[in-house]
């Protein structure tokens, strides 16, 4: 210790700094908003298109975190009243949990400019639908010539240990237990049947990823040839050159969702609001239905065009009527889904 | 000798109240979560730890997670131990040079460095196209989302833990005794055996706890090249915690892990701390 200072001013100074270190920082010259966003197209969409419309019409900044949807609910439940962020993107059973978790805000609609221009099932209460997302049969064109059509494609013997599925605790593979369950007579509250024909594909499924950054890299590796897989996310590889084209199934392609909420004790909601409003104007969404992402709009005012037309619907009344599963009844098994896919995959 | 150390002790207060209030708490906050009943946490039970250790799938998960440390922490110690003899047996130049290339790993994220793997260890991987350009198979090796492929990369992922302190104990030991072994007609296996080996237990305990602990909780790496198929406890409980919203169930495998982890660790520092008397005493 120094003798011109004396110990406790020393600790004290100390003391005042660490604190100090601590503390807040204080507000930046700018406005700051902080959102979630998913991996992979959402998070390009969101940072190449959202975010410049959204810092030109108001000035402020923002910080896209990328999270999965169950993710952002659990974080949200841990830290009730101080949300590490002020958007919440998610899918609809997320959306549900979120729901009943209590960590959303109603959506202001009578503020709204665009929400009436979405068409009808697209208008959330707690939060508009911002795009939907389909899923069906990705594969790969130089080693598989016939393109697929159904899903009982994935069943050829031809393509042992060449299926790439993915685990339950995203929507996608959710919803591909559930359209099977359907498909072989059972549905949202009985996945028995869906289950059984899970069993009976195994020795074809080559690989199951832990969650949807994992299975996007089963293609891009050709690890798999042949894959249950988003629409999105198989257009945005293929735009960046990788063997892989998506076939919508005979039997329809299953949707849900995407919703964008303003989350409880938000510390800007009315710049959570804004960022909101920019992704329901119909020139965002016709910027992300363009190639390379073909992100599906929800804005009735948007031409649909491109894959868009081609694989999924060719116009907008068409989109309202894909296969959409009911994601109440959905959540009430899914934990126990989730138990059984370990408990028999795991052989 | 207590004129001095009267009241150094609370030179340690900062960091025992830093780790009392980040890690302390917060795991009494996790176990007394683990004791709700059921998700929405009304009634307190232990029915949790029952659920976990009734059942032979979750206990197997478990045991698949020890063993995984285990066989990784192997690999590791057979790779690292040669590697940091070697490296302490350098010239300083070399030595500092080697060192840097160790710790080298580290200055990358472990997400990064497993997805490198991803690339080497696919069916379209570097490896498996170098062994089927060779001959050496005829058709690509699953490497990918195998037991043996997240073995690899655990190993290499976390070598410098092994690898480091492995070379603090090798240049503590003093050079004066292999040469007196060597003077005392000993060949250098018979050297190595009584003199090197027994001196560097304390660093081969402390490198294999390092690597164990590092390994089993491995959640990136298990996950990216283990696949959802191969489920070890850390993916198993972020699956409890986030995909069925299970928080109680998931607090109590946090529980039960721990102290599994713990049992190893302490079984590792004994056998390196036994040995060591015997050399001293």
């Amino acid at each position: 210790m120094t003798p011109s200072m004396d110990r406790r001013t020393f600790v004290r100074g100390g003391l005042a700094v660490g604190i100090g270190a601590l503390s807040p920082g204080h507000a930046d010259a700018r406005d700051q908003l902080v959102v979630a966003t998913f991996p992979g197209t959402w998070n390009e969409v969101h940072r190449d298109i959202l975010a410049p419309y959204f810092q030109k019409k108001t000035n402020a900044d923002v910080t896209q975190t990328i999270m999965l949807a169950t993710d952002q609910v659990a974080k949200l439940a841990a830290t009730r009243g101080q949300p590490p962020f002020d958007v919440a993107i998610l899918d609809e059973g997320p959306t549900l949990d979120a729901i009943k978790q209590g960590v959303l805000e109603k959506y202001p609609a009578a503020r709204s400019a665009h929400f009436n221009e979405l068409l009808p099932p697209f208008r959330g209460e707690w939060g508009p639908a911002i795009s939907m997302q389909t899923i069906g049969l990705a594969y790969n064109p130089k080693k598989i010539k016939t393109p697929p059509r159904s899903w009982d494609d994935l069943w050829n013997p031809a393509y042992k240990g060449r299926v790439g599925l993915t685990a339950l605790n995203s929507s996608l593979g959710m919803a591909f237990i559930v359209e099977l369950a359907r498909l072989k007579g059972g549905g949202e509250s009985n996945l028995e049947p869906g289950f059984r024909a899970l069993r009976t594909l195994l020795p074809n499924v080559g690989a199951i990823s832990a969650n949807l950054g994992a299975h996007s890299a089963l293609i891009q590796q050709e690890q798999v040839d042949i894959a249950v897989h988003n629409f999105n996310f198989i257009e945005t590889l293929k735009g960046k050159g990788v063997d892989v084209d998506w076939v919508k199934p005979e039997t329809g392609a299953p949707a849900w969702r995407t919703n964008l909420h303003i989350v409880k004790g938000a510390q800007r909601p009315d710049l959570a609001f804004e960022y909101i409003e920019g992704h329901i104007t119909p020139e965002v969404q016709a910027a992300m239905a363009k190639p390379p992402h073909f992100v599906i709009p929800t804005n009735r005012k948007v031409v649909l065009g491109g894959a868009i037309v081609d694989k999924v619907a060719r116009t907008p009344d068409e989109l309202t009527r894909l296969v959409f599963h009911d994601w109440t009844k959905i959540n009430e098994v899914r934990a126990a889904a989730i138990e059984r896919f370990t408990r028999e995959i795991k052989l | 000798m207590p004129a001095r150390s009267d009241g150094e002790w609370r030179l340690a207060l900062p960091v025992a109240a830093f780790f009392a209030l980040f890690f302390v708490a917060p795991l009494g906050v996790l176990f007394v979560v683990s004791l709700f009943a059921e998700p929405t946490m009304q009634t307190l039970a232990l029915r949790q730890y029952a659920r976990f250790l009734g059942d032979r799938l979750h206990l197997g998960i478990l045991a698949d997670t020890l063993v995984l440390g285990v066989k990784a922490t192997l690999v590791c110690l057979l790779l690292g131990y040669p590697l940091a003899w070697v490296i302490a047996r350098a010239r300083p130049r070399v030595q500092s040079l080697l060192v840097f290339a160790v710790i080298l790993p580290l200055l990358t994220s472990v997400v990064v460095r497993t997805f490198a793997w991803i690339v080497i260890l696919g069916r379209q991987g570097i490896l498996n196209k170098t062994l089927l350009a060779v001959g050496l198979v005829d058709e690509p090796v699953r490497l990918l989302f195998t037991e043996l492929g997240v073995v690899i990369v655990l190993a290499q992922v976390q070598l410098p833990l092994m690898v480091l302190p492995l070379l603090t104990t090798f240049g503590r030991i003093d050079p004066n005794l292999a040469d007196a072994s060597a003077a005392l007609g000993a060949g250098q296996w018979r050297t190595f055996a009584r003199i090197i080996a027994p001196l560097s237990l304390p660093g081969v305990a402390a490198g294999c706890v390092l690597v164990y602990a590092a390994c089993v909780t491995a959640f990136v790496t298990q996950t990216l090249i283990g696949g959802a198929r191969l489920i070890y406890v850390p993916l198993f409980m972020y699956q409890q915690a986030t995909g069925a919203n299970d928080w109680p169930f998931a607090a109590a495998i946090a529980i039960v892990f721990m102290f599994a982890v713990l049992f190893v660790v302490v079984l590792i520092n004994t056998v390196g701390r036994s040995r060591r008397a015997l050399v001293h005493g």
